[in-house]
């Protein structure tokens, strides 16, 4: 101890001498620390930095235009626009009160509900209002007030209002569609956003030129022109709203098909939303195309289908006759005509189509199982469902541009089941088994024009930014479906049920000499939910053609449960397809009989 | 009452005539060329915290809301009076601040009470601003000069009377010195870190006076128990411990200027991201003019800068130390070791919080941090330093002994030169 205090430092200056070096000591343990911190540890440190620093922002893409064909020209019916938000940073606002009263003057209003938000607390950003115009934006700018902004951001416009509402969808806040084509064709129309990295100041403010600082210019999305023949379109919604009220049914839907592409010429449905609002839509059930998504059992517009299956299969020829019992008992159950058609008596086929019997439905898929008798065995059973299924594709998706979709239900022709037989009576004149109107104008379309299935498409063509044109081809789905004949002959039967109904009362059923027009009704029972059917409520429903040498439109409408008097199939679903068919015709769409 | 008792009322009774002695000897040593090294550096530092002022006032302007030269042309006007009291300084007689440092005491206490009083507003949220109009100055810095002068003197004189190891004469007042300015900084003004640099100079002048080393260890741990007091009844104080000794752990609350600030020491790297180029002063890093400018220089010139600064600091040192050896008296050199302490233990405790070593206190880094009162303060005290350094001795060599010696030894050159004329090793004219 005595040693050591021998060697501590006495005088001042030896003192003096042990604090600078306790000093300089220091000094370069500092050094040694920034030697670590600034060489060693550099790329951990620049990291933690740039995580805070670099700021990466996507610019958003332009969103696509969707557009139509109208005659030659290309006309937009979905547009962009910019919209502004107008947002507040309440601590940097001194005089919320005159801040308030300008803003109030700019976009209307009561100022004094700008106050609240103006000096809301703990808060540095609070949105003041939505959906401003450019020109409001820019008076915002003006004012020169530190603390309130606008940001910019794309909305869609529709200068057509409510056309196509269902079939188009809307885009949400994200930029992002839903339902419709903006949902199905999203991708294409949204484009590319671009990026854009740079270091900011702590507010996220980029700073003046980087070398961090880099630019990826976002990609337009393209433009999408659809099938939809905007006139066509038009009056088919307006015819659909009218009947709708005057039905007073809960739902009607059309479509209108050009058999020889699969393209969709019109398709609606009433009732339907303004894309414009469809923030203050409620019914979420709106937003969705009834005609792509809500199979029901169609009725006996069915036998469209099982007579061509049957007449395909040689199970029956067109001009055959047969004795109609005007009921079958099929495991104990009675399958009878839903109208008194006179009793026991020979019919053909055109009669069962123009009669709408039951039974003859029911006879042809007897003839399908084993020609000549009146029992419904495995092999009718199985030929009509693989008809049904894998030539018309009822069950299947039809892969439509809508982003959504139902298949619709074929019961399985399972041999297991003991009622099978009673079950595949029913389906052959439409009950039991469900598809949306989409799926069996589709349908009806690959018989009409000799046996394609083509996939239903609403897009025709997409335009690159650049204005390259890519045509969407008509995709074959199903060859063969039928034989050509098949067509051939079934057109003059469906013309031959419009003239039986003409010419049972349906006057609005007459149409001019030199177009052809063919059809057939179906009045529907409804199934409850909980099993068995519904009294007296029908869905109508009809589909038919019209056309001049040949058919040009295929129409399908379903009526959702009309409230009416008489058939619903009847006066339901045929007037709307009247009145549909009187317009094409009426308004130059049909190329007459040359 | 007992003998002992009395005695030892007798040893503890406060002798507060001897706080305010009088008694001055002029400086009889010849005047020579001062030590102008000691000015470069100085100024060099200076123009270097207003680059990086001006580098950053676009920044600053930003983040406060004022125009980012206001920075600029505040700390030109803080240099400008820097100047001023450096002049005051160097030219006004040491004997003459030795006479009248009571009135300099006199005017520290009013400042400090004057800032206690002054009720405090966001601008100035403790009670460590004197303001008038759109000036302020912290009192704590004239508190810190005024001190520094009082302890050479007493020291000095103690020393000359051999009372240094006196408890009474010597300790005694010491202690009631440390235990004022622990109640009126720690803890009125809730300035712990000036209180460190005002306890820790006063005990390093103790020490260097010639206290012996066991009434230092002493000293010491009643600082260091006194400081963990401090720390322990003051919550925020306890969480700058946490944070301190886990940094990255508090990066988004209590630790953010920590962690902020070696991030950007550490995104520096080498050469430094270049004058125009830092990031951290636009708001990631508060206080980027003051307290935290040490970061702010090592995000711009790097390792490389950052070394140059340190070495500056190191030459600033060492010419200060030098002199303090060289002091041709005990005041002198007292003062001297005080500036040396003042200056160096703010500079290393603010570069330390900033590299991480050391918690984070509002201490600001000399001549080169923004801010008038710490600038001026630190220019007056090198004033006297430069003024001294124009009386220093330097023939003897084993130089201890030049305390013993009268100041008039210089006669005697050992370079046969002329007798009377004193030379400066660096800066003498040996032609």
């Amino acid at each position: 101890m005595a040693n050591l205090s021998d060697r501590l430092p006495k005088t001042p200056v030896e003192r003096i001498k042990l604090i600078s070096l306790l000093i300089s000591a220091v000094l370069v343990l500092f050094g040694i620390r920034l030697f670590y911190v600034q060489i060693i540890r550099y790329s951990h440190y620049k990291q933690a930095a740039l995580n805070d620093q670099l700021e990466q922002t996507k610019i958003p893409a332009t969103r696509g235009l969707i557009e139509v064909k109208d005659n030659n020209n290309i006309v937009p019916i979905v547009l962009n626009q910019k919209l502004y938000t107008l947002f507040a940073d309440p601590p940097l606002i001194k005089h919320p009160q005159v801040v308030a009263e300008k803003i109030s003057k700019i976009i209307g209003g009561k100022s004094t509900n700008y106050i609240n938000q103006l000096t809301a607390k703990h808060t540095q950003y609070i949105i003041i209002a939505h959906q401003l115009t450019q020109s409001q934006s820019n008076q915002i700018a003006k004012l020169n007030q530190p603390g309130l902004g606008t940001q910019g951001q794309d909305a869609r416009v529709y200068p057509d209002g409510d056309l196509a509402a269902q079939v188009l969808g809307f885009v949400n806040p994200n930029g992002v569609g839903e339902y419709g084509i903006e949902q199905a064709m999203n991708k294409q129309l949204a484009g590319t956003p671009g990026e854009l990295k740079a270091i900011t100041d702590v507010n996220g403010v980029p700073l003046a030129a980087s070398k961090q600082n880099t630019q990826i210019a976002p990609k337009p999305g393209d433009n999408v022109v659809l099938t939809l023949n905007i006139g066509i379109q038009q009056q088919v919604q307006q015819i659909l709203a009218k009947e709708y009220k005057s039905t007073k049914s809960q739902g009607v839907s059309a479509i209108v098909m050009n058999p020889y592409n699969g393209h969709i010429k019109a398709m609606a449905n009433y009732p339907t939303y303004n894309p414009a609002d469809y923030a203050s839509v409620t019914n979420q059930r709106l937003f969705q195309n009834a005609a792509v998504d809500y199979p029901i059992e169609p009725g006996s517009i069915m036998k469209t289908l099982t007579t061509p299956a049957a007449l395909n299969d040689g199970a029956i020829s067109s001009n055959e006759s047969f004795f109609d019992p005007a009921h079958w008992v099929i495991n104990g159950f009675n399958i009878h005509d839903i109208k008194i058609d006179g009793g026991p008596r020979e019919q053909t086929i055109a009669s069962i189509l123009a009669l709408s019997l039951n039974t003859g439905a029911t006879w042809m898929l007897m003839q399908m199982s084993h020609k000549g008798t009146t029992v419904i065995n495995a092999t009718g059973i199985k030929t009509w469902h693989d008809y049904m299924v894998n030539h018309f594709r009822l069950g299947k998706l039809t892969g439509i541009q809508q982003g959504y979709e139902a298949s619709g239900y074929v019961p399985p022709p399972n041999m297991n089941d003991p009622s099978i037989d009673l079950r595949y009576a029913n389906t052959a004149f439409g009950q039991g088994v469900s598809m949306t109107a989409l799926q069996i104008v589709t349908a009806l379309s690959s018989v009409i024009n000799g046996g394609t299935y083509y996939q239903p498409s609403l897009v025709d063509e997409l335009i690159t930014p650049s204005g390259k044109v890519q045509v969407y081809k008509p995709k074959i789905l199903e060859k063969n479906v039928v034989s050509p004949n098949v067509g051939k002959e079934l057109i003059p039967l469906m013309e031959g049920v419009v003239v039986a109904y003409l010419h049972g009362g349906s006057y609005f059923m007459n149409f001019p000499n030199n177009y052809i027009v063919g059809g057939k009704t179906g009045t529907a029972q409804v199934a409850k939910p909980t099993g068995g059917y519904y009294k007296n409520i029908y869905n109508g429903t009809y589909i038919g053609f019209v056309g001049g040498d040949k058919p040009q439109y295929l129409i399908v409408v379903y009526n959702i449960k009309p409230n009416i008097t008489g058939y619903a199939g009847t006066f339901g679903g045929q007037p709307i397809f009247a009145a549909i068919a009187h317009m094409l015709i009426n308004e130059g769409y049909v190329t007459p009989k040359s | 009452m007992s003998p002992h008792n009395q005695t030892l009322k007798k040893r503890f009774r406060f002798d507060w005539r001897s706080l305010i002695e009088k008694n001055v000897e002029p400086i009889n040593a010849r005047r020579h060329k001062p030590d102008n090294w000691l000015m470069v550096i100085c100024a060099i530092m200076l123009v270097i915290g207003l680059v990086i002022i001006y580098s950053i006032s676009p920044a600053l302007g930003l983040t406060s809301g004022t125009s980012g030269s206001y920075f600029v042309e505040r700390q030109v006007l803080a240099i400008v009076l820097a100047i001023v009291a450096f002049l005051i300084t160097a030219n006004i007689p040491l004997d003459q601040w030795r006479k009248y440092y009571k009135y300099l005491i006199l005017a520290a206490i009013l400042a400090t009470m004057v800032a206690v009083v002054l009720p405090v507003n966001p601008n100035y949220p403790a009670h460590r601003w004197v303001r008038l109009g759109s000036l302020s100055f912290e009192s704590v810095d004239l508190l810190i000069f005024a001190i520094l002068i009082w302890m050479a003197h007493f020291l000095a004189l103690r020393m000359k009377k051999g009372l240094i190891t006196n408890f009474r004469k010597t300790a005694v007042p010491l202690f009631a010195l440390l235990i004022g300015v622990g109640v009126v900084v720690a803890g009125i003004q809730s300035d712990l870190g000036s209180t460190g640099v005002i306890v820790i100079m006063i005990t390093v002048l103790a020490f260097v006076a010639g206290l012996p080393f066991r009434r230092i260890v002493i000293i010491g741990g009643i600082i260091a128990a006194l400081t963990v007091v401090a720390i322990a009844i003051a919550p925020y104080r306890i969480a700058r411990v946490e944070t301190f000794l886990h940094p990255d752990t508090n990066c988004l609350t209590t630790g953010y200027q920590e962690c902020q600030a070696i991030i950007g020491v550490g995104s520096g790297g080498i050469a430094g991201l270049g004058l125009g180029s830092g990031v951290q002063a636009y708001g990631y890093l508060p206080e980027a003019d003051n307290d935290s400018i040490f970061a702010i220089y090592a995000e711009k010139f790097g390792f490389i800068g950052s070394i140059i600064l340190l070495a500056l600091f190191g030459a600033l040192f060492t010419r200060i130390s030098k002199i303090a050896d060289k002091a041709p008296d005990n005041f002198s050199r007292l003062f001297v070791v005080g500036v040396l302490v003042w200056i160096s233990i703010e500079a290393l405790i603010n570069i330390g919080a900033m590299i991480g070593l050391l918690p984070l206190k509002g201490i600001t880094l000399p001549f080169i941090s923004y801010g008038g009162t710490s600038v001026v303060f630190f220019a007056a005290a090198i004033g006297l330093v430069y003024q001294i350094s124009r009386y220093t001795l330097y023939n003897v060599p084993g130089s201890e002994n030049s305390l013993t010696r009268r100041a008039g030894i210089n006669d005697y050159s050992s370079h046969g030169r002329r007798i009377g004329r004193a030379y400066h090793p660096d800066l003498g004219d040996r032609s």
